[in-house]
């Protein structure tokens, strides 16, 4: 029985000749991008075990997970994200390395959530993480990066937007409510639910001004001038010091001209299990999903072993890729190399002018098909060549540009 | 100027939403005519329209396909989409409910549970498994749900109530209720930030007329 054999997989994809090409053309102004900033690239398995990721830490859902076992019967997942094996590694075979430690990264992740809309079950990241630092020179440091890396892409309209879980934190813990209906806030707030907020905060006593700033956290985006809404004395310590920290953030930045990319959103509220600090998102035109997602995550080497802070973010190829065909920025490659056309006599003579064009680093190909002129001059066209040459039995050369 | 995409859901929702746009400032002339355009729009304001089946809405939203939505609250539960939910329309309201038997009234946390039929099996399924901490087989039925208690396909029933004479005529009651239900207005996610102005100014014309 063979009624898979010709498929692939659901949610996986092959990728061919151009949209290959100008895959590996982004990844590689991605890498340099990281290289000039200072990143050193890391490359972990495809495989590992699924307790790095699930299990009792739960960082990722159990059902979202490829599984499948090794031969002594331990449970194995394809990783699903590529900021926990940095923490590993960062947490063990880095663990005497100075901070802080720069690393980098593209590779393929696999996550059955990630479906639809573009998205694939298997999908290219790339990513940085700047581990054993926490101050905002780090924070915007990691921003600045993700900004200069969706340039990099050759994405020029896109924005940023910051957010800071401490003060979704510090606010809950100063209104009283319980772990479960903090958690139904936080979806709703999510979501950006005015009404399903006020429905929940009516049902408690909560002191007003306090209550009015969780009841506007669903609109608390935009520029900065949403901080002058927040009276410091109405939300806490814990919020307060994260408004100082968004405030610092936003302050270096401006200082690197990159203020015009980043814009608020305080009711970023996503992953709070995960996160501890700064939060961002990247969107740009074309796409329905961010293209890039990243934060502060003080709390996740430690698991494997190592106090570390750490903050770091990761773009989706598959979407920049997605967003650079709709808004029709992908360069379209010019037609170059040399296609040769050989009567049999001269075959040693094409395969010299072969050798010698390759080493002079042009793209060339010799008709091994042996066809008609007409027909060969039309598959080097086909194939994008820009030169055509045939060489005669007497060595004499014919070309043609086509 | 892009366009901005609307996906409304076929129907009465949209029937009762055109109001509102008007009220907005939106001329949606195009939508009114009965024509068999697929996409119809408004070119003034640089706003486009297009009909999908309600359950389709979230979807078009959620890729991005469509900027805004309008659809029932029941939808959203049940498809379940990472959407932003900005307003509640507040037509079209109803409750999603558990229903049954007049005999399993007031009974519903001592006996079990285990057959019950929908148009819902996600808002079943979640209700079951969360609130009740039970797991059902949810029997997904296309219409006429009320009938399944009747002639035994389930115990109890999920369903949208809005005056509740359906199951009164046929002996049911209503168990529990799971959700208010009304007409939603929701935003996809990267529309709501690479074109807030545009957006937060549709919200909040429509927004001052509720």
């Amino acid at each position: 029985m063979k009624r898979w054999n010709i498929y692939t997989p659901e949610g996986v994809q092959d990728i061919l000749f151009e949209s290959c090409r100008q895959k590996r053309l982004l990844e590689s102004k991605i890498r340099d991008a990281f290289r000039l900033n200072g990143y050193k690239e890391v490359e972990t398995p495809t495989i590992e075990y699924y307790d790095t990721f699930g299990g009792e830490r739960g960082l990722i859902n159990q059902e979202s997970m490829y599984k499948f076992c090794d031969s002594k019967g331990r449970l194995l997942v394809l990783r699903p994200d590529l900021t926990v094996p940095v923490a590993r590694v960062a947490a063990t075979r880095l663990r005497d390395e100075p901070f802080p430690i720069k690393c980098c990264y593209i590779g393929n992740t696999f996550s059955f959530d990630e479906l639809g809309g573009g998205r694939q079950n298997e999908f290219t990241q790339a990513g940085c993480e700047l581990l054993g630092i926490n101050s905002a020179e780090a924070d915007a440091e990691v921003v600045a990066m993700a900004i200069e890396t969706v340039k990099a892409a050759g994405i020029d309209e896109f924005q940023i937007d910051i957010g800071q879980v401490g003060f979704f934190k510090g606010l809950m813990a100063e209104s009283g409510l319980s772990e479960d209906e903090i958690e139904e806030v936080r979806e709703l707030i999510d979501q950006k639910n005015l009404v399903g907020v006020e429905q929940v905060m009516d049902r408690h006593k909560v002191r007003t001004p306090l209550k009015r700033i969780i009841l506007d956290l669903p609109k608390l985006f935009g520029s900065k001038d949403i901080l002058h809404k927040i009276n410091p004395e109405d939300i806490g310590k814990e919020a307060t010091k994260a408004i100082e920290n968004i405030k610092e953030v936003l302050e270096i930045l401006e200082d690197r001209n990159l203020a015009q990319y980043v814009s608020l959103d305080l009711g970023m509220v996503q992953s709070l299990n995960y996160y501890t600090g700064i939060v961002f998102r990247g969107y740009t035109y074309g796409v329905g999903f961010p293209i890039l997602s990243g934060g502060r995550y003080d709390k996740l080497v430690e698991k494997f072993g190592r106090e570390c802070e750490a903050t770091g973010f990761s773009l989706g190829i598959n979407m920049v890729m997605m967003a650079l065909e709709r808004q029709k920025k992908l360069v379209k490659q010019e037609p170059e190399g040399v296609f040769i056309s050989y009567e049999k006599n001269a075959r040693k003579i094409a395969g010299d002018y072969l050798r010698q064009l390759i080493q002079n680093n042009c793209t060339a190909e010799l008709d091994l098909m042996q066809m008609e002129t007409e027909e060969s001059k039309k598959y080097a066209r086909l194939r994008g060549f820009s030169k055509f040459v045939c060489i005669r039995n007497d060595g004499s050369r014919e070309e043609i540009m086509l | 100027m892009r366009y901005i995409t609307f996906a409304l859901s076929k129907g009465r929702l949209t029937e009762l939403s055109i109001e509102l746009l008007e009220g907005a400032g939106i001329d949606c002339t195009e939508l009114k005519e009965d024509s068999r355009k697929l996409i119809l729009s408004d070119d003034k304001n640089k706003i486009r329209f297009f009909l999908a089946k309600p359950a389709d809405v979230p979807v078009y939203v959620e890729y991005g396909a469509a900027d805004i939505g309008i659809v029932g609250k029941d939808t959203l539960i049940e498809e379940g989409r990472d959407l932003y939910e900005v307003l509640d329309l507040g037509f079209a309201r109803c409750r999603m409910c558990v229903a049954g038997p007049k005999e399993l009234e007031g009974k519903m946390d001592s006996v079990s549970i285990t057959r019950v039929a929908t148009k819902y099996p996600e808002v079943a399924r979640t209700y079951f498994r969360h609130k009740r901490r039970e797991s059902v087989e949810i029997i997904k039925l296309s219409g006429s749900v009320e009938l399944a208690p009747l002639v035994g396909l389930s115990e109890v029933i999920v369903d949208l109530v809005e005056t509740g004479r359906t199951l009164k005529e046929n002996g049911l009651v209503v168990l529990d209720t799971i959700s208010e239900i009304s007409a939603r207005m929701v935003v996809n996610r990267v529309s709501m930030k690479m074109e807030n102005q545009r957006i937060t100014k549709i919200i909040e014309g429509i927004r001052k007329q509720l």
